[in-house]
């Protein structure tokens, strides 16, 4: 874990507000791991004072990686608005990614929305593993399925759905799972996107019983596993999203 | 160059900077991207006798200037404290402070009677001023009988210095401050958080998971100065400050008010650099005034007769 203010290499809106922003930083890009994050200060400033985490989406280079932001409110409204040499102090790698056991073979990748950017560094090192990974994928319309062309080559095989049917399955990605599932017959479902999306995906990987592994957000102020603000409800305790997670085995929620 | 030394409630620290209690875990969490040994001392989590879940999500929801929380008091208890996390401050070279809450007087006693018993603990922290636990807590700290027994009972159990942390959601803090003190207080700190709601109106619902939760940040400094400002004129044991400090100014605003040292809390999440930033500031601060020692500007308010 470091605190960095890391130069900016390059900050690109790969669509309508949807920026990739590449930051210089050596440690961090060689620590990372998928799944993990990073916890950006927006500014410094007197209206919010918080900082935002992202997902570290991949690294670029041996001294780089890059973030993709959705922007939503102030926070990713002033990150969208930084150009190359402008600075962003972070604290990072964060939190616990995905766990890639040693005897897995085959893995499904599910992305819904803005949830795919831990996924395509995660498909990389399954790649590199030597994993087979097949993907299925969501997102509102066909402009807003980012790092498609990453994915699919990847993986075996991606299965799309939108909202608007503007590409593949017209619908949820949750409406196609199951056969994609019963097809890549997966040891392991990796998953990230919106929450009702991530509970779906749960209930189905559990009527597989496949193992399912999902990355979640929570708001959160330290993001180091100090202040317990960031928890989610489990079994019988709270886990801390940051810390513990932010991925988590779907049997320790009890999901 | 000016000392920053200072002696709070019989604490030796090297300068008058400590965490707030909760917002710093028990120092492990930030001691890969800060050196805690610059600290003057180190103020852990508050721990109760049993575990505590704490408080359903969300416990989080960011405003203006600051934040609400409602973590409700979340701890593996004492016994996990002291073997768990206890270790790890035992090897730092910082005064330890271990803020303590309870349910019950007695769970109070009992909590003093145990951590007094560990040579590695430097002082307590009484916490009456949780507004995110059900029982006990705030309860203690708004009334001025129980707040005195609380503290006198357990300074009775107690064999290390007593800090008893009051909470600013009371109608008159000075008298609960000298209640406290007669009952053998050895320092105060304050405030705690305030009191406070958010509502999110497109699902007509709470922000937090328990509705209402406690706001911090810079948003509460200046009620936190004029608390320690009025506390101060009536007290005369060591009142640690806080309240949205994130600079060296700001800290030496509750000095300045009477206040012998500061706690930094809220600022840590936002930049863990704070308290560091916060202690050369100081440092600067007395060099460019010449000031000798932090100590000289103690309580150095002027006011225009
Ligand atoms: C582990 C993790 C990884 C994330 N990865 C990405 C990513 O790769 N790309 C991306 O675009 N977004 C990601 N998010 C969500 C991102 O953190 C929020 O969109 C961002 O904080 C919004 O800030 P804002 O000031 O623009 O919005 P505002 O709505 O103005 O923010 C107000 C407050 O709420 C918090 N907040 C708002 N939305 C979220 C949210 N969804 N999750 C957590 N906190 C939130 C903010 O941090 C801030 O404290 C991730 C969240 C988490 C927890
Ligand atoms: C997330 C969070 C958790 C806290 N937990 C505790 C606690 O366990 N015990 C306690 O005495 N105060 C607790 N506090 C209050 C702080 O110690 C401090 O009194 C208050 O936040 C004001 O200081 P600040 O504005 O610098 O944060 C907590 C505050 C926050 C923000
Ligand atoms: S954000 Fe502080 S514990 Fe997770």
């Amino acid at each position: 874990m470091h605190q960095i203010t890391a130069r900016v290499v390059e900050n690109k809106e790969i669509t309508r507000d949807i920026f990739r922003l590449t930051l210089f930083a050596p440690a961090v890009a060689r620590e990372s791991k998928p799944g993990q994050f990073v916890h950006l200060q927006c500014g410094v400033n007197q209206s919010y004072i918080l900082r935002r985490p992202f997902s570290v989406h991949q690294t670029v280079g041996v001294d780089a990686f890059d973030v993709l932001i959705r922007v939503v409110g102030d926070g990713t409204k002033w990150l969208a608005a930084r150009r190359p040499k402008d600075s962003v102090n972070l604290i990072g790698p964060l939190g616990r990614g995905f766990t890639i056991g040693a005897e897995l073979k085959r893995a499904l990748i599910v992305a819904g929305g803005m949830g795919v950017a831990p996924l395509v560094f995660l498909a990389l090192k399954l790649a590199e593993e030597k994993v087979k990974v097949y993907t299925v994928m969501g997102a509102a319309s066909k402009d807003q399925l980012l790092d498609f062309m990453d994915l699919k080559r990847l993986t075996r095989k991606i299965a799309v759905s939108t909202d608007d049917g503007s590409q593949g399955h017209k619908g949820l990605v949750t409406d196609i799972l199951g056969k994609e599932i019963e097809e890549a017959d997966p040891d392991v479902v990796f998953a990230c996107g919106p929450l009702a999306m991530l509970r779906a995906v749960a209930g189905i990987s559990r009527r597989y019983s496949t193992s399912c592994q999902m990355s979640l957000e929570a708001r959160m102020a330290c993001g180091v596993g100090a202040c317990l603000g960031c928890t989610v409800g489990a079994k019988d305790n709270y886990l801390k999203v940051c810390s513990d997670g932010p991925v988590f085995d779907t049997q320790e929620l009890g999901w | 160059m000016g000392s920053l030394e200072v002696d709070i409630a019989g604490l030796k620290m090297k300068n008058p900077v400590t965490t707030a209690s909760g917002t710093y875990g028990s120092g492990k969490e930030y001691s890969d991207l800060i050196d805690i040994n610059r600290l003057g001392a180190i103020c852990v989590k508050t721990v109760t006798l049993k575990p505590m879940s704490g408080n359903p999500p969300p416990r989080l929801w960011e405003t203006p200037s600051g934040m609400l929380n409602s973590i409700g008091l979340q701890n593996d208890g004492v016994e996990a404290f002291i073997d768990n996390d206890l270790p790890f401050l035992s090897k730092q070279d910082i005064p330890v402070i271990v803020s303590i809450a309870g349910t019950s007087i007695d769970d109070f006693s009992r909590l003093a009677k145990m951590l007094s018993a560990q040579s590695d603990i430097d002082a307590l922290e009484l916490n009456i001023s949780c507004p995110n636990a059900k029982v006990g807590g705030m309860i203690f700290g708004s009334d001025e009988k129980l707040a005195a027994e609380v503290v006198s009972k357990t300074k009775m159990a107690s064999t290390k210095p007593l800090i008893v942390k009051l909470t600013p959601n009371t109608g008159d803090i000075s008298a609960i401050a000298r209640a406290c003190e007669r009952a053998g207080a050895d320092g105060l700190s304050l405030i705690n958080t305030v009191y406070g709601m958010s509502v999110e109106v497109d699902t007509l619902k709470p922000r937090l998971g328990s509705i209402v939760g406690g706001l911090s940040g810079p948003a509460i400094k200046p009620i936190a100065v004029r608390m320690v400002w009025e506390v101060a004129k009536v007290v005369n044991i060591p009142i640690i400050g806080m309240g949205g400090i994130l600079t060296a100014e700001d800290a030496l605003e509750f000095i300045i008010a009477g206040a012998s040292g500061v706690a930094v809390g809220t600022a840590n999440f936002i930049d863990p650099q704070a308290p560091i930033k916060i202690i050369d500031g100081m440092n600067k601060f007395l060099e460019k005034h010449g000031v000798s020692s932090i100590q000289d500007l103690v309580g150095a308010l002027k006011i225009d007769s």
